[in-house]
């Protein structure tokens, strides 16, 4: 019994990573329709930044936080202002290709500047947890888990809160309405690239202390991003973290209680979960009907 | 689309510069193809042992190897095409049906002893069913959606092969080595590119074809007018994975020896993507032209060590220009209407950003 309540606070936690990692993914494909192929290697970025002001300045892991999202802030507004604003009009799939161009170019930029080698950024609380009988919970996860909320709730307070995010939601709704009214469309998709980028940095930021940093160690998060905006559906922030606590607590499931699944099978399972919601109920948990 | 207005028949100067084009152009497909006879056949015939032979052959060697791996991505842009291009479905994980021909064969050779030649057939096969069985629930999704969840069938397929232990787990599968096989496996590739180009120029010219043009263009009125659009994408898309399959099962018996990395790496969903729209997605020789112009490139950038992660990025970068400037492709660029200016790039450019 204490197993399962431990490997259940153990998948919300993972869930929190994901949460983490999809809000900007998500907010992204809601608003510009730009699948990101690019976004693992923006979270890769953000474990970069966090490792080099941990290990050459001694700064927490915690505390560059806000330096990675300013990082990558900047680093997003760049490539939509510069190089996707281009193909916004394009069909969907150059939007894909170019993505996916980017990401290649940053994976080889890191490949360049720091080698294949893994690193890791390892406090003096890394190992540390809180005990409670028989379950232990990880301190950095617990914060991670934590400060994913707060990252989705500020979003969330962007977006329903701020002019700026009303002009976000406008161009979403309709970007022709939009530039009717006023609205600077290529200010407003760069910025909200950039907002979606500074999210990602966030979530590598947190993701440097919980497992190894190398140039691919994004990879896998697109696909699981991707999944799940699936599974929560697409364009709210709350349906973004029903769907990354759910999807982390699938995963730590279907790892340890199905006999035959183990930690080589994470895309399979998040494979899985995707087909069965796109057939199953396409617009999401917490979706509206298209 | 708007060039369309514009074209005019070709003139008398224009039609000699085209015969002179393809006079060229057959003439270089029969020195690629006789090629490889010269420089790797003589040894083989004499039995003699590649180790003995020295630099020359070993250059001979390479030179068969680099039109090998061009005709195969050949096969797999041209097979892309046919349900990316022609039905306009952006499949990104066509390099699930490789990895599956070439498990087939592998697995078949190495774990069960058949021979090559009896393994071969089974692997578009193979790859086919697949594509079959999971077209079915993919098919119904459109745009985003569609290219993800192809993209994931990609990665996952090769995770639950690496994780089942008959076929080889992290191992790997190594089919016995053929000797002095150099020119017949360029032989296989460049008769399952030509094979893919026949089969994209059959379907051009039928009733499939109408009707998968028709379903990319617009699905629904498709529908109305009476196209089973789900028998169609189906179709397209099985056929697409057997000759995908089939360039996987000969590169499995080509290289003996194959792992979930080599041969289902992500990137080559992108390249043969990026192949067949840079030459011209949809149309009969575009992806034959982008593949032989890329992989050529790809190729001679990438020596190896540090020079590889210049070649990616070499290749991210083209993949951006290409999306930028040249949507449609080179040969719409070059072909008919429209004439190499800056107002090209400017119209494509003008028309899809904001």
């Amino acid at each position: 019994m204490s197993l399962l309540v431990q490997q259940l606070i153990l998948g919300l936690m993972l869930g929190g990573v994901y949460v983490a990692v999809a809000i900007g993914f998500s907010l992204v494909w809601g608003i510009l329709n730009i699948v990101n192929l690019a976004h693992g290697a923006l979270v890769v970025v953000g474990m970069y930044a966090t490792w080099y002001l941990f290990t050459h300045l001694g700064l927490d892991p915690f505390l560059t936080l806000p330096v990675d999202a300013a990082v990558l802030f900047l680093v997003g507004y760049a490539l939509q202002r510069g190089v996707i604003n281009r193909v916004i009009r394009a069909p969907l799939f150059f939007t894909l290709l170019l993505t996916f161009g980017i990401n290649l170019v940053l994976i080889n930029l890191f490949l360049l500047w720091f080698k294949a080698d893994f690193r890791s950024v390892t406090t003096a609380y890394s190992g540390a947890g809180l005990d409670v009988g028989s379950i232990t919970i990880p301190y950095i996860r617990l914060a991670a888990l934590g400060i994913a909320l707060l990252l989705a709730g500020a979003v969330g307070y962007l977006m329903n809160r701020t002019r700026t995010g009303f002009a976000i939601q406008a161009v979403g709704a309709d970007k022709d309405a939009a530039q009717l009214v006023g609205i600077d469309l290529r200010h407003v998709y760069a910025l909200t690239f950039a907002v979606g980028a500074a999210c990602a940095g966030v979530a590598g930021g947190l993701l440097s202390t919980i497992q190894a940093i190398s140039p691919t160690a994004g990879e896998p998060y697109t696909l699981q991003a991707f999944v799940v905006v699936i599974l929560g559906g697409l364009g709210r922030v709350s349906a973004t973290v029903v769907g990354g606590l759910l999807f982390g607590l699938i995963e730590v499931l279907a790892q340890s209680q199905v006999p035959g699944l183990g930690a080589g099978w994470s895309n399979a399972i998040a494979f899985a979960v995707l087909v069965l919601v796109l057939v199953l109920r396409p617009q999401g948990l917490l979706g509206r009907p298209a | 689309m708007s060039e369309a207005a514009f074209s005019t028949q070709p003139s008398r100067a224009g039609r000699r510069v085209r015969r002179l084009i393809l006079v060229v152009f057959l003439v270089a497909v029969a020195v690629v193809l006789v090629l490889p006879l010269t420089l790797t056949q003589p040894a083989a015939d004499a039995n003699l042992d590649p180790e003995t032979l020295g630099i020359d052959f070993a250059i001979n060697k390479s030179i068969v190897r680099t039109e090998t791996t061009i005709a195969m991505f050949v096969a797999l842009a041209a097979a892309w095409n046919l349900i990316g291009g022609l039905t306009g479905y952006a499949a990104f994980g066509n390099v699930a049906f490789f990895g599956l021909g070439a498990y087939t064969v592998g697995f078949l050779t190495d774990k069960q002893h058949l021979s090559f030649a009896l393994a071969l057939p089974l692997a578009p096969v193979g790859a086919a069913a697949f594509a079959g069985l999971i077209g079915l629930p993919l098919l119904r999704l459109r745009g985003h959606y569609f290219a993800i969840a192809t993209l994931g069938t990609g990665i996952a397929v090769g995770e639950v092969i690496k994780n089942i232990d008959a076929f080889g787990g992290g191992t790997g599968l190594f089919p016995p080595i053929l000797r002095h096989a150099d020119a017949l496996f360029f032989y296989l590739m460049a008769a399952n590119a030509g094979l893919a180009v026949l089969v994209t120029w059959l379907v051009l010219r039928s009733r499939f074809g109408y009707g998968l043009i028709a379903i990319r263009e617009n699905e629904e009125a498709a529908s109305v007018l009476g196209v089973n659009t789900t028998a169609y994408k189906v179709g397209a898309f099985a056929l697409a994975a057997a000759l995908t399959g089939l360039a996987g099962g000969i590169f499995a018996q080509w290289s003996s020896f194959i792992d979930q990395e080599s041969v289902f790496p992500v990137q080559y969903n992108v390249q043969m993507i990026l192949m067949a729209i840079l030459g011209g997605a949809g149309t009969l020789f575009g992806p034959v032209a982008g593949a032989i112009a890329l992989e050529w490139l790809i190729l001679a950038l990438a020596g190896g060590g540090t020079s590889s992660v210049y070649a990616q990025i070499g290749l991210g970068v083209l993949l951006a220009v290409t999306v930028i400037f040249v949507p449609r492709g080179v040969v719409d660029f070059f072909g008919g209407s429209s004439r190499l200016s800056l107002g090209y790039f400017r119209r494509s450019l003008r028309e899809t950003s904001v």
